[in-house]
């Protein structure tokens, strides 16, 4: 395998867009230049691109595609409630709250938070400043993906109102923290950062 | 800016069967409409028995088992919060920290780098470090030595225990042939060279660096390919990163498939043109809204992690569909594919003559370097005029050339032995039993029945490090790859088979994969092979495969 250096003096053409809407068909998408450059840093240890096996220029925009990451998604929070569950003398409305408020914290660390990616990508460092969810599928808005990580909450929501009984506490709580988790979602709160706050 | 059609007729290539009938492409088998019926590519299909293939092409992709995959993302959800909590302990300086930081004092201005970014090379890479980048210290043939090392720290640093591992099988290197040797043939030859010519030529092919070797050279390549001429260049990477941009300009249109090579994607990149990426090896009905100068179409015939061929027979009847060009990457397939090693081309039985521009390299087969493009004396004219690489770049190296003289020599024939042929039906051989032996062991191996890249999944993270590790210990050298290089739940190991592997030296493979596979659980195939099946696949074996 070649060792290649960064991208070359050329002209951009057809990059990813990060706030256009572009249809996300399989057919001949207008998805622009993917490139794999296996770089190999002597200093710090080289990464463990022997090569790529695709042209993904960012292997985080299809991370939430990929096979069998929805369902590990749901066992996830299944999970965490039968923990959650099984600490004594903790009531069931509790615990359904403490599962969507914990749910719901982790999806905005992680989702909302967390900018950039875990390892250096080819493309110069544009998503750099963009949290996950600004990242899944380059950007593109309505992709399956991002509805069903926009539909867990609110099903998560109604499953604990239910179970608390809409209790008026438990209702302020859980409805702050789903509005927490649903208004970054918003395509018109696509790369906004209100206040200045996690911009850099 | 390049001319338009009407433009001087060096720019483009003109195709000695003539203009493009129209045919459609309908199952597989190209029908023409009776106008056409005289143009000589469309016989050249119908002859084949009425198909484009002459043989059977049997590829696969098994699809990852649902419990795998959950189990792959605990693995690398896992390995995450570990290295979240690392990195805790690392800033609180409760562990000690290896990696470079900023010095205390830069601490208040905005920061060099982003700590994220290495995120994965500190928590996930550098526990697993030891199974790349071994240092090896005799030549990578069939078998290799390996210097031993140690870690104290957790794969941060290593020291060198002074031992070897010797005779280590060698499953890693682009070996195809076997002629990544120090003695024979061929390191005569070049040792003979060296003493004549020197070392380089320190200059460019357009100045005083074009030497009667590398016109030798070439006139070999172009017959060895059965094209009309050839041009040979000191890099791989930049035969197609500096011949791209000379070819295509703005207002083409580039149709690149998705696994291309990084080289093929930055010289489509400098040049400027419009570029559509389409999903390996699917068929694609483009509407073509915009006018095009030249459309081409962007091909590896081996994608080298996948281990799959392209389709070449249907690229060529979409390429004739669209009046496209055609531009293809052999650049691990040459001397690798075919019942002579002339690649793709050869391996399908079609005419050189249908590729408008082939491209391939001399690392992997001929054990030297370099790349090569060859194609109509029109194409390569303008080439040696117009390419960068001729223009700025220096000329190979006289040894390398001899090399790859001797080699490409003995694989026609033309040295006076059969080794070339043998050593290619050997390859050939060593691809299907492994492949073979490896399907009923009950591993999951992608790609095409042919291919000599065979990549075996692993797929959860840990396994990637553990199969590297149980493999050298069995005195087997492979290479695994994992995330970010492939998608995430594909990690695999990848063997690349060698003509200088003998049944012998495959079959302890094989015994060794096989227990490996036993230790990890790797066999996750649900489709199993019936062992006593010797012939390949096809439509009248029926109750064969146990699903």
């Amino acid at each position: 395998m070649a060792v290649g250096s960064r991208t070359g003096p050329g002209s951009e053409c057809q990059d990813p867009d990060w706030a256009t809407e572009r249809d996300p068909s399989p057919r001949p998408r207008a998805r622009g230049l993917t490139q794999k450059t296996p770089t190999t840093n002597s200093g710090g240890g080289s990464r463990m691109n022997v090569g790529t096996a695709h042209s993904e220029v960012n292997p985080n925009t299809r991370v939430m595609n990929s096979r069998g990451i929805w369902l590990s998604y749901v066992l996830a929070i299944g999970l965490l409630h039968v923990v959650l569950l099984s600490i004594p003398f903790v009531s069931v409305p509790v615990v359904w709250t403490l599962t969507n408020l914990i749910h719901n914290m982790g999806m905005y660390i992680f989702l909302h938070t967390v900018k950039g990616t875990p390892f250096e990508t080819p493309d110069q460092g544009k998503a750099r400043l963009l949290t996950h969810w600004e990242q899944m599928d380059y950007g593109v808005q309505f992709t399956a993906s991002r509805k069903f990580l926009t539909i867990t909450p609110i099903v998560l929501y109604f499953l604990t109102s239910f179970y608390t009984k809409y209790d008026q506490i438990h209702f302020v709580l859980n409805t702050v923290s789903l509005m927490s988790v649903l208004i970054p979602k918003l395509p018109q709160l696509h790369g906004v950062r209100i206040f200045g706050i996690n911009k850099y | 800016m390049r001319p338009g059609p009407g433009g001087c007729c060096c720019r483009r290539t003109v195709r000695a069967n003539g203009c493009v009938a129209n045919g459609e492409v309908r199952n597989g088998y190209v029908r023409s409409s009776a106008a056409a019926a005289a143009a000589a590519s469309q016989i050249h299909h119908v002859t084949q028995n009425g198909g484009l293939y002459k043989r059977p092409f049997n590829e696969a992709f098994e699809e990852t088992p649902m419990l795998v995959a959950v189990l792959t993302y605990v693995g690398y959800g896992v390995l995450t919060l570990f290295g979240y909590l690392r990195d805790f302990l690392r800033h609180w300086r409760i562990e000690k920290c290896h990696h470079a930081t900023e010095r205390e004092e830069q601490k208040d201005f905005v920061s060099l780098y982003q700590d994220f970014e290495n995120f994965y090379t500190r928590n996930l890479y550098m526990r697993i470090r030891d199974n790349w980048n071994r240092p090896i210290c005799s030549v990578p043939g069939a078998r290799v030595d390996i210097m031993e090392r140690q870690s104290h720290d957790y794969n941060w640093s290593f020291k060198y225990t002074g031992n070897i591992i010797k005779g280590v099988i060698n499953m890693g290197s682009y070996n195809y042939l076997g002629f990544a040797r120090n003695t024979g043939s061929c390191q005569e030859a070049a040792a003979k060279i060296l003493e004549e010519y020197g070392v380089g030529v320190c200059s460019t092919r357009q100045e005083i660096g074009n030497l009667d070797k590398h016109e030798e050279l070439e006139e070999l390549v172009a017959r060895f390919l059965g094209v009309e001429a050839a041009m040979a260049y000191g890099m791989g990477f930049a035969t197609n990163s500096m011949n791209i941009p000379a070819l295509v300009g703005k207002g083409c249109l580039i149709l690149s498939d998705e696994l291309n090579h990084a080289s093929l994607v930055l010289g489509a990149r400098l040049s400027g043109a419009t570029i559509r990426i389409f999903k390996h090896n699917s068929e694609f009905a483009a509407e073509f809204t915009a006018v095009y100068m030249r459309i081409y179409i962007f091909f590896s015939c081996f994608a080298s992690m996948e281990g799959s061929i392209v389709r070449l027979p249907e690229v060529i009847a979409l390429k004739k569909k669209y009046k496209a060009y055609l531009y293809l990457d052999e650049a691990h397939s040459i001397g690798a594919l075919g019942p002579t090693g002339r690649g793709v081309v050869d391996y399908f039985g079609l005419d050189p003559e249908d590729v408008d521009v082939m491209m391939g390299t001399f690392t992997k087969s001929f054990g030297a370097s370099g790349g090569y493009i060859g194609g109509k004396k029109e194409l390569i004219d303008y080439l040696r005029t117009h390419s960068h690489s001729a223009v700025y770049a220096t000329s190979l190296s006289p040894p390398v050339v001899e090399q790859i003289i001797t080699s490409m020599k003995c694989i026609m024939g033309q040295d006076g032995t059969s080794l070339g042929k043998e050593c290619v039906q050997q390859l050939a051989e060593n691809t299907r039993y492994f492949r073979r032996r490896l399907k009923e062991m009950g591993f999951i191996i992608y790609g095409n029945e042919d291919s000599p890249v065979v990549p075996l999944m692993l797929y959860m993270p840990a396994k990637i490090g553990a199969f590297g590790r149980e493999m050298l210990k069995r005195n087997i050298g492979v290479v695994v790859v994992g995330f970010p290089a492939t998608p995430i739940i594909e990690s695999r190991a990848r063997f690349c088979l060698s003509a200088a592997h003998t049944k012998e030296i495959l079959d302890t493979a094989l015994k060794e994969i096989d227990e490996v596979g036993d230790l990890l659980q790797l066999k996750y195939s649900r489709h199993r092979l019936v062992p006593l099946l010797d012939r390949p696949f096809d439509e009248t074996t029926y109750e064969e495969t146990e699903d």
